[in-house]
């Protein structure tokens, strides 16, 4: 890679059930990215990135890349949108990052936004948006979507590594309860592990607490090469690795498993690789990973690097995820705790690990110590695909 | 005064109503007629799908993919091009009508279109050897089932608004 690039400040809009439309989400959040970034413009803006996964369903539009330019006035040379199912607004910045490093842009936008919200009357309309994120002709028609696709992964995790109800449990609990404190997040209550435990089995062995929100939000950031990022800013996220993988599989037959995530693997192999990590648990004071179903933080602290295989559902009962743990892990609620926009959840987490490092965060959800590495993951679909992205504080 | 009180009584409007805009109501269908789509089951003839072989099969009673016939790789789902070596030689083969649970749900509050009124109803993954597929298993709750299960094919045909014979593949224990 030829050049680095670093996140120099980002917004959000208020994440829930929101009575506004996508155009409102866009312009939200593009305004509160760009008011949070003192000394760069719009006119600076080179590159537009926008993660957005079904606007064509939820919101009936298509090509949104140009409606968000137009919506905040950027005269783009560089412009796309991404769809990376739940991975979407990772992979737009993924790209930007590439433009940056490949000396084609200084400045991009990257903007991921979600409407998902249609009304309790059109829940099963909004499922079948999700369920066709899937396989739809031979693993959706099965009724599988997130709660019935995920809960087979815990069903068969408690079979092979004795995981327990308890400890899902405890994910959701520690994560719910950081969102208490995320001034964005749709879900404010912190829970404890009795309300995770006696809350509905919507999809047994997962309840309705361990699984994120249908969610209306957006989230944008601001990535720049170091040369501008120089110019902006004392406190920059430089993006150090980021990896991907996706192993030929998509449906079910073609997962390598049910129980581990070998793409996961991969994906942050690759980032640490780049990024000159050895030992993530040791090296990595904030994690930001795709909690969608608290089964998948569980697997994730394996295929991280950051527990052993089986050993997920010890680590979180050891406390070794917790803000002052061995990793702090999804300090702003994750998507257990903020909802989960699709489009705009990665955009979300490199925010996040942009503002512990700048301590721009409540102290009841502050990473323990000066948070100096960071990481964001996100798994997309049926967990076929895994990225994984490193930050920094310090350039590559 | 709001724009509707302005627009529906022009006459206090101050002698400006020769400057309203002029008015009307028009129509939209009150429902729209869509392509045949979102029932999640394909249309399953020749004239629709390049594996319409494996759906003609299952509508005869058997489960069976593809097969490679130059690399020898089993896929599911069923392709017309080989993942593995790109042939598109490729040819029927039969898959056991009988195998085990490998992991299994239900399926309670969040069914998609089309899907509501069959709920509970248990999703789970069956083994049968050589693939791994996702499947309803159908006269079974979640508190009777463990994995390791042995379940069977069982073959539903799909009553839908199309005027194909659709058919598709269920599991039930054995």
């Amino acid at each position: 890679m030829s050049g680095n690039a670093a996140i120099v400040g980002g917004g959000l809009t208020e994440w829930g059930e929101r009575e506004a439309t996508w155009k409102d989400l866009a312009q939200e959040a593009g305004k509160a990215t760009f008011d949070d970034v003192d000394g760069i413009d719009r006119s600076d803006v080179e590159g537009l990135f926008v993660g957005a996964v079904q606007p064509e369903r939820f919101a009936f539009q298509s090509h949104v890349a140009p409606l968000v330019a137009e919506l905040l006035g950027i005269d783009a040379e560089m412009i796309s949108r991404t769809e990376l199912a739940c991975a979407s607004g990772q992979a737009a910045l993924r790209y930007a990052w590439l433009a940056i490093a490949a000396g084609q842009i200084d400045v991009a936008l990257v903007i991921g936004v979600e409407k998902m919200n249609l009304g309790k009357e059109y829940m099963p309309e909004m499922q079948s948006t999700m369920t066709n994120v899937l396989d739809r002709e031979f693993d959706g028609v099965n009724g599988l979507n997130g709660p019935s696709h995920f809960a087979q992964f815990a069903q068969r995790h408690m079979h092979e590594h004795g995981t327990t109800r308890e400890q899902l449990a405890m994910v959701s609990a520690k994560n719910k309860t950081h969102a208490a404190a995320t001034d964005f997040a749709q879900y404010r209550d912190a829970v404890d592990v009795d309300d995770v435990l006696e809350s509905y089995p919507i999809a047994p062995p997962l309840n309705l607490l361990d699984c994120s929100g249908i969610t209306d939000g957006a989230a944008g950031v601001l990535l720049v090469s170091e040369e501008k990022a120089r110019e902006v800013t004392d406190t920059p996220a430089y993006i150090t690795g980021s990896g991907q993988s996706c192993l030929s599989s998509n449906s079910i037959n073609n997962l390598p498993s049910m129980t581990t995530w070998p793409q996961a693997r991969e994906a942050s192999e690759k980032a640490y690789d780049q990024a000159g990590i050895e030992d993530p648990l040791a090296e990595i004071d904030v994690a930001e990973v795709h909690d969608c179903f608290s089964i998948s933080e569980v697997i994730e602290y394996e295929q991280l690097g950051f527990a052993a295989e089986g050993e997920g559902g010890a680590f979180i009962e050891e406390g070794r995820s917790e803000l002052d743990g061995d990793v702090a892990v999804n300090p702003r609620g994750g998507l257990l705790g903020c909802g989960h926009p699709l489009g705009a959840t990665g955009v979300c987490q490199a925010l996040e690990i942009h503002r512990q490092f700048t301590g721009d965060v409540p102290a009841e959800r502050a990473v323990a110590g000066d948070p100096e590495t960071g990481l964001i993951h996100n798994l997309s679909g049926s967990g076929s695909v895994h990225s994984v992205m490193t930050l920094g504080r310090d350039p590559q | 005064m709001t724009r509707d009180d302005r627009s529906n009584d022009g006459s206090s409007n101050d002698g400006s109503s020769s400057d309203d805009p002029p008015r009307e109501t028009v129509s939209i269908p009150n429902e729209v007629e869509l392509p045949r789509l979102l029932d999640f089951y394909d249309l399953q003839d020749a004239e629709h799908t390049g594996i319409h072989e494996f759906y003609g099969n299952l509508r005869d009673g058997e489960l069976t993919t593809t097969r490679c016939d130059d690399c020898g790789a089993v896929h599911f789902p069923p392709r017309i091009v080989c993942p593995e070596c790109l042939s598109d030689d490729l040819s029927y083969t039969s898959l056991p009508h009988e195998g085990t649970l490998h992991s299994f749900t239900e399926v309670r509050g969040t069914a998609a279109i089309g899907m509501t009124d069959d709920t509970p109803f248990v999703a789970g993954v069956v083994d049968l050897g050589d693939v791994r597929l996702s499947a309803r298993i159908d006269d079974a709750s979640y508190e009777d089932l463990e994995i390791g299960d042995p379940v069977r094919l069982k073959i539903v045909d799909i009553d839908g608004p199309t005027d194909q014979d659709r058919v598709f593949y269920r599991f039930v224990p054995v």
